[in-house]
């Protein structure tokens, strides 16, 4: 505290001696908050502080050391990702991550990437959870100076058809729905994700969610104000909706084991988002054409005190802001709510003071935000310092209501958690009956593996027009971001719980595994991956254990899987972005099952070479690329035919992966438009990614496979031992094969699966595979 | 960039403009995309008019309802009732109804609503493609779909949760058929025969209508994401499927047209604009 200031109102300056009724204090505050913080970290705040924190030093630090915002039980693992390659611009740290895209017209385009949680308040509020999932995920993107051009949702639920299968309907519906009206109605194409169902997520739903944009690599924007700002006055422009007392304690909510709290999920608004994003464009526009340097960063958990705070803290600054500035819906909010409360669609902007009534001018006249919504405009409202502290104000006398040492705020806190192993159960099934119609079948209209074309038919994918290939068509979406030039982005999410359950090492693994093939499936090189960290209470040494292997997991396959196309470096895949999620568990129930969750972005030289799922012609050859082993665990087959879950899951072979997509990257090149299509064997094995291509071809001729022979071997049909199936045109398949690949059968005319003595007829299958998700998630339910 | 002067209008909550007007320029057209209250833009001066999709003004009241109060659309009502061609797409279109420049029998009034879409087993946004043919008494004088042949079947995709035309009492028997110019059909150009092919339970199958001159359309589905033949679903029957099938690279530029570009090329056609391609 400097000595020429007051005290903060409320508090008495404590530099004196030791306090003996601090300890009680502290406790009463913790108590009557609802604080997240232990009484050891409210030590420690006081300590910083010099004296007993105010109520907003109180809220701002328990939000910045929760979980959520300081990482404390993630940080240690966290460190042992790779982020770096040579394509990376900007790794972990800011809102969002950055990798070199291509270079069009001459201008350099950057893709930016970010990743996110939603899961609390989804699985309360599922609307207003997954809306504001999106609304936060595009921020985080928009505030990098890019423009967003996909999301994607990645999403757990419950078993619908289980004993709390109700409640779970009506949360995939509810999820669904909020995701189509943000993103629709802020016109972002929706990539598809994916959707697992398993009662393990009854009480904990998993809706993470991901943004793509693009921006001119020489108009990134960092969420800091620039260093120009200790010779030149900088401003804090807070512009958006008014600061209500929605989200109050958000990231506190997310860091805590689940409990009903409705006032902390946040409401979202798309349209506000839409003339934001039309209005920062046009402001970042103006900036950039003057050279103005400018940080620029959105408000999310925390609010005010968090945005402000990181601004000023990362570039070693202090700040001082007036809350009497703050444009508010509601009068009378205590000041530690209207700088924490995590009202959605607001931005920070840091800019010299002399420009800033022009950028408001172009919030606030050229838009009409004030006139679009009640209360919403862009307003100073504070000042940035060279003096390294922060400093909150209010009322005519500008009272003191907070100040601490910026650098303290952003430094979080660090703990090393205990762990201990807890391996899943390892038991096989005594016999694995194998009946291919029947078990096909089952598999293909089964709730894992039914389609999910009900989900997707709610989102809009082609907003901006640049979307190629939608999901469904391929193993992950392709758009061509950027008119007039070839360059195309496929994008795939993945995380199996099922192999993560018993062996959470090649849960991380494969998550990577499979994300990366669905990418290359396309045609695409994998540029970049993000992850989300969705586990159960780290302060549980089991559940820590499954985090720290399912970290070594992701990080292992990213060193094996980067695939540089010019350079001949071994750099790894870089994990630019990420986000952890503890406590998904209930008060009841256990930890939801290990469910690291990864994001693959991958670059097409050539979006015309991108490919999709659909046989195209009778006659070609079927190739396999990957053995099939006798690691059935976790499979598909097991759960829905066998009704076990296994022990034995595929071993992930790091160099067999590398080598496998080099494969289908080099037979597109060479062979182009005879590779006719490509999917990745996953869920249900080779039977059921075929029969998938087949039916991919339905809507327009019908053609199927023929399997000489595979008899009834399950580990042939069903493993999901990771591989890919490519159809090659008649007589164009190379003879000189490597050793993992080789020609398995041909297509035949008719939607059917045909081996050795058996034969499955898809047509009779296709309304269930097609139809089912709907029949149980919407129609049951009266819905017309 | 020379050409036809056709202004794009941005209300709060567009959300198609960008690509709607590339669509545009791509056929030798100027299109620009003008904010709803820039009065420097000179619209006035514009030769024709598009409202693209999205969610104007957040649907408020109903979608399109505040948009077609705002000051930008009475120079529109005033360019159409002056015979310069105006199309609205999918919110757009929303925004011609709530306007009563479609159908326009009466001057002013609102005949028309676009309604929430009706179909068996759910409700809310649907995003599919469809098929199109044109209506045989408007297609001949409506700009936009000049180049059309009777009888071409068109696929489109839609993305929308209220597309279901409805008209005022008696208006859809007698005189519907003369505004209807667009409707849905069967992927072989039959009767569609309720959901999915007509996706929305629309009155008459339609799934676009004009004034009763032809100079206004208003239309559901999405020309502006099929523009370019590389956007059409790979899975799609009929002959633009083979096409898109057929599709092999290297692909620069935008490549080949797809099923879309009719509209915006029968709009320069009118101004006897040609792009070679």
């Amino acid at each position: 505290m400097t000595a020429d200031r007051p005290a903060p109102a409320g508090c008495r300056d404590d530099r004196s001696g030791p306090d003996p009724g601090l300890d009680s204090a502290l406790i009463g505050e913790i108590e009557a908050r609802g604080l997240a913080m232990t009484l050891e970290e409210a030590r420690h705040l006081a300590s910083i502080v010099g004296r007993r924190p105010t109520p907003l030093e109180l809220h701002l630090f328990d939000t910045m050391w929760s979980e959520h915002c300081s990482y404390k039980s993630s940080r240690s693992q966290l460190r042992t990702l790779p982020t770096d390659a040579p394509q990376v611009v900007l790794g972990p740290g800011e809102d969002a991550g950055v990798v070199r895209l291509c270079v069009h017209d001459g201008v350099e385009y950057d893709l930016v990437i970010a990743h996110e949680s939603h899961n609390h308040p989804s699985q309360i509020l599922p609307v207003e959870g997954a809306a504001t999932g999106i609304g936060g995920i595009v921020r985080d993107v928009y505030c990098m100076g890019a423009d967003v051009i996909g999301v994607l949702d990645l999403l757990r639920f419950g078993d619908p058809l289980g004993p709390r299968g109700s409640r779970t309907r009506s949360i995939v519906r509810g999820v669904v729905e909020g995701i189509w009206q943000y993103a629709n109605a802020l016109g972002v194409p929706n990539l598809g994700g994916d959707t697992v169902f398993c009662g393990s997520y009854d009480d904990n739903c998993l809706v993470n969610v991901v943004a793509v944009g693009l921006a001119r690599h020489d108009w990134i924007v960092h969420s800091y104000v620039p260093e120009r700002a200790r010779d030149e006055e900088y401003v804090l422009i807070l512009v958006g909706k008014p600061t209500d007392d929605t989200g109050f304690g958000g990231a506190t909510f997310a860091s805590a084991v689940l409990e009903e709290q409705l006032g902390a999920v946040q409401v979202a608004d798309p349209f506000l988002k839409r003339v934001l994003s039309e209005a920062n464009r046009a402001v970042q526009r103006l900036l950039h054409e003057r050279g103005i340097e400018f940080g620029f960063k959105d408000l999310g958990a925390g609010g005010i005190a968090c945005v402000s705070s990181e601004m000023a803290a990362h570039s070693g600054m202090g700040i001082e802001l007036d809350l009497d500035r703050v444009p508010v819906s509601i009068e009378g909010l205590p000041p530690e709510v209207v700088a924490c409360a995590e009202t959605q669609e607001r931005f920070g902007l840091a800019v010299p003071r002399d420009i800033a009534p022009d950028i408001i001018g172009i919030y606030n006249d050229d838009y009409e935000l004030p006139r679009l919504f009640p209360g919403a405009r862009a307003e100073v409202v504070g000042r940035f310092t060279p003096d390294p502290v922060y400093r909150v104000t209010r009322g005519a006398g500008r009272d003191l209501i907070a100040e601490a040492p910026a650098e303290a705020i952003v430094a979080g806190v660090s703990y090393e958690r205990p762990w201990s192993e807890a391996p899943g159960d390892q038991s096989e099934p005594a016999e694995r009956a194998c009946d291919p119609p029947a078990d096909i079948e089952r598999m293909l209209t089964g709730m894992a593996c039914c389609s999910r074309s009900a989900i997707w038919s709610y989102y809009d994918s082609e907003v901006q027009g640049n979307t190629m290939l939608r999901p469904g068509e391929s193993d992950a979406v392709v758009i061509r971001p950027l008119p007039g030039s070839s360059v195309g982005i496929a994008i795939s999410g993945d995380g199996n719980p099922f192999i993560g359950r018993i062996d959470p090492f090649q849960g991380g693994a494969h998550a990577v595994g499979e994300a990366v093939r669905n990418v290359v499936a396309t045609g695409a090189r994998p540029m970049c991956a993000t992850d989300c960290l969705n586990f159960g209470n780290p302060e549980d040494p089991s559940v820590f254990w499954q985090f720290r292997e399912s970290v070594r997991g992701i990080a292992h396959a990213c060193e094996c899987l980067g695939l540089p196309d010019v350079s001949e470096c071994e750099a790894p895949l870089p994990i630019v972005s990420g986000n952890v999620s503890f406590y998904n568990q209930s008060p009841g129930g256990g930890p939801i099952p290990p469910s690291p969750i990864v994001c693959v972005a991958g670059r097409l030289d050539d979006a015309s070479h991108a490919r999709g799922i659909g046989l195209r012609s009778a006659g070609s050859s079927l190739l396999l690329l990957g053995e099939r082993m006798d690691a059935l665990g976790g499979s598909l087959y097991y759960r829905e035919c066998i009704g076990h879950a296994g022990g034995r899951v595929p071993g992930f072979d790091g160099t067999l992966e590398r080598k496998m997509a080099l494969c289908v990257l080099e037979l597109l090149r060479d062979l182009g438009d005879d590779v006719h299509a490509c999917h990745d064997i996953s869920e249900g094995g080779l039977a059921v990614a075929l029969a998938e291509m087949s039916l991919a071809s339905r809507s327009w001729t019908c053609l199927g496979a023929e399997l000489p022979d595979t008899g009834r071997d399950p580990v042939a049909l069903y493993s999901e031992s990771p591989g890919y199936v490519l159809e090659i045109a008649q007589g164009r398949c190379p003879e000189d094969l490597p050793p993992f690949a080789r020609v398995v059968g041909r297509v035949v005319e008719g939607l059917v699966i045909r081996g050795s003595g058996w034969s499955v007829d898809l047509e009779s299958i296709a309304s269930g595979h097609f139809d089912r998700l709907a029949s149980v998630v919407w129609r049951e339910e009266g819905l017309t | 960039m020379s050409g036809p002067l056709v202004a794009v209008l941005q209300f709060p909550g567009s959300n198609c403009e960008y690509e709607t007007a590339r669509a545009a320029r791509s056929q030798g057209l100027d299109a620009r995309v003008v904010r709803w209250n820039d009065r420097s833009a000179g619209i006035e001066a514009c030769d024709a008019f598009i409202l693209p999709g999205g969610f104007s003004f957040q649907d408020r009241v109903r979608a399109g309802a505040v948009a077609a109060k705002e000051a930008v659309m009475d120079a529109v009502v005033r360019a159409a009732g002056a015979g310069k061609p105006v199309l609205g797409i999918c919110n757009g279109a929303q925004i011609l109804v709530e306007s009563g420049l479609v159908p326009g029998w009466s001057a002013g009034n609102v005949e028309a609503a676009l309604a929430g879409n009706m179909s068996p087993g759910r409700s809310g946004y649907l995003s599919r493609w469809i098929y199109l043919l044109p209506g045989q008494e408007v297609a001949a004088r409506c700009p936009w779909l000049s180049l059309m042949e009777p009888g071409q079947v068109l696929p489109l995709p839609i993305a929308h949760a209220e597309g279901r035309f409805v008209f005022a009492t008696g208006g859809a028997s007698s005189r519907g058929p003369q505004v209807t110019a667009l409707r849905y059909c069967a992927p072989d150009g039959g009767d569609p025969g309720g959901f999915p092919w007509n996706p929305n339970g629309s009155c008459d199958d339609a799934a676009a209508i004009s004034n009763m001159e032809g100079n206004v359309l208003a239309m559901m589905p999405h020309p502006e994401r099929a523009a370019c033949l590389w956007q059409v679903p790979p899975s799609l029957c009929g002959p633009w499927g083979d096409r898109r099938r057929a599709l092999s690279g290297p692909m620069e530029g935008t490549g080949p047209e797809g099923p879309g570009a009719t509209v915006f090329a029968g709009l320069a056609n009118s101004f006897g604009v040609r792009v070679d391609r």
